[in-house]
């Protein structure tokens, strides 16, 4: 009876073994967190310590969509990536990728004040951001409490803002700066595609200025992708960033020095750099660099 | 003795509780509400703690793309048992642009309005070396035309 009762065990021991064992193998397969795991150091031309110094360059999108606002130009939904999108992308690359993108889309909704359609772009966040097992960085109860109130916006926006850095730090002390340079690559060139749109529209000189300017930019995401591009995923998007860059090639940036100025004012400093930059850029070569863009943006939310 | 001893824990564990509020989301709170009606972008959290072999803290460096034809403003909170100040210094290719200690004096925030976009560096240091925790907050005051 006890031999016949330990075969039984053994038996049921054997077979959760196996069902534990492929439903681990199952997965890995259906997740790929393989591909986003810290990269080891040793693997990169430059390390964790200057990457993360790399990517904190990167400006906010938050900055572009103010400029946009002040040109007067009225929103536009149909230019930011559909928020229901989200459950096509299946793999921490384009998860990575797109929460960089929603969080430029939610930048300029923030900065339009247009909180009817903030919930959808938060709940799209939230889903990518759990994707890549950062959501705790996000409190989407408070959020979406602040959505739905109109004299929360600002707060909304500081939050919003102040978890997305929060996730980039801890990503980059956790040496996961892999998945934070697609985030910030998704956010870069959601931020560009929308001022692309309305460089269309308005043909606005200071946002034709804000796209060239970004000629110095691009050179540090080339950097920062192609110290991954080990990965197939990375070296691709770091070939497509390549071609953009290649578009910037004849745009022209100098600076000439002017008077500096410091003023105090009601117990405050201002102070007024004394170096100025000016750009050259041809209106063909902003079509090329737009082309390019919208490219680019396609391949990352397709 | 007992009595002591207890005394003792309490008052570490009060001690405790109110350092790490001192320098944790409170101070972030106390920064955004300087910023006032400025559109929040980044903030810096500086903790500098003297190792036991040195004498003074050194500094902390972050850096920051700013944007031609913008007016920024830093806001600087000061934790509240920081014995000194801490100094900002705002530099750009190890040139110093501006900086929160200016002609001996010492202001809680400061706006910069930058005309040539690039990669800035953010210096924080305490005077004198000393310890202390601090919050900076950068925000976008308008776009120049």
């Amino acid at each position: 009876m006890l031999r016949k009762f330990s075969y039984l065990a053994l038996m049921i021991a054997g077979i959760s073994l196996i069902t534990a064992c492929s439903g681990s193998s199952k997965k890995s397969n259906d997740s790929d967190e393989l591909t986003l795991a810290p990269a080891e150091s040793g693997a990169l031309e430059l390390s964790e310590e200057v990457m993360s110094d790399v990517i904190q360059n990167i400006s906010s999108p938050v900055e572009m969509a103010s400029l946009i606002k002040a040109t007067g130009v009225d929103f536009s939904q149909k230019i930011l990536n559909n928020p229901h999108k989200v459950d096509t992308y299946n793999t921490s690359y384009k998860r990575a990728l797109n929460l960089g993108a929603y969080s430029a889309d939610l930048g300029y909704i923030n900065t339009f004040n247009k909180n009817s359609i903030v919930v959808s772009y938060l709940v799209g966040i939230k889903e990518l951001a759990e994707g890549i097992k950062v959501g705790q960085f996000f409190d989407f109860t408070s959020l979406k409490r602040m959505a739905t109130n109109n004299n929360n916006l600002d707060s909304l926006m500081q939050i919003s803002i102040s978890s997305f850095n929060k996730m980039d730090s801890y990503l980059r002390s956790q040496k996961r700066s892999n998945v934070s340079s697609l985030i910030v690559t998704g956010a870069w060139i959601e931020g560009l595609y929308i001022t692309a749109n309305v460089i269309e529209e308005t043909k606005n000189e200071g946002l034709i200025n804000r796209i060239a300017e970004q000629k110095d930019i691009i050179n540090i995401i080339e950097i920062i992708l192609k110290n991954y591009s080990n990965d197939p995923d990375f070296a691709e998007l770091a070939q497509r960033i390549g071609k953009l860059r290649s578009a910037y090639d004849g745009v022209k940036i100098t600076t000439e020095f002017a008077e500096p100025k410091t003023i105090e004012q009601d117990g405050m400093l201002i102070i007024v750099q004394d170096e100025i930059s000016n750009v050259e850029v041809t209106p063909e070569q902003v079509a090329t660099i737009i082309a390019e863009i919208k490219s680019l943006r396609q391949f990352i939310v397709s | 003795m007992k009595k002591f001893i207890y005394s003792f824990l309490v008052l570490f564990t009060f001690t405790a509780v109110s350092a790490s509020a001192q320098c944790g989301d409170d101070l972030l709170k106390t920064a955004l509400k300087a910023m006032g009606t400025s559109q929040y972008i980044k903030d810096f959290t500086v903790e500098m703690v003297k190792e036991k072999k040195d004498t003074k803290t050194g500094y902390v460096k972050f850096s920051v793309v700013l944007n031609s034809n913008t007016q920024y403003k830093f806001n600087i909170v000061n934790g509240a048992s920081n014995s000194e100040k801490m100094i900002m210094q705002l530099k750009q290719s190890d040139k110093l642009i501006s900086s929160n200690f200016h002609n001996g004096k010492m202001y809680e925030e400061f706006q910069f309005v930058c005309r040539k976009t690039g990669v800035y560096n953010l210096y924080f240091s305490f005077k004198g070396g000393q310890e202390g925790c601090a919050k900076s907050v950068l925000s976008l005051v308008k776009q120049l035309k």
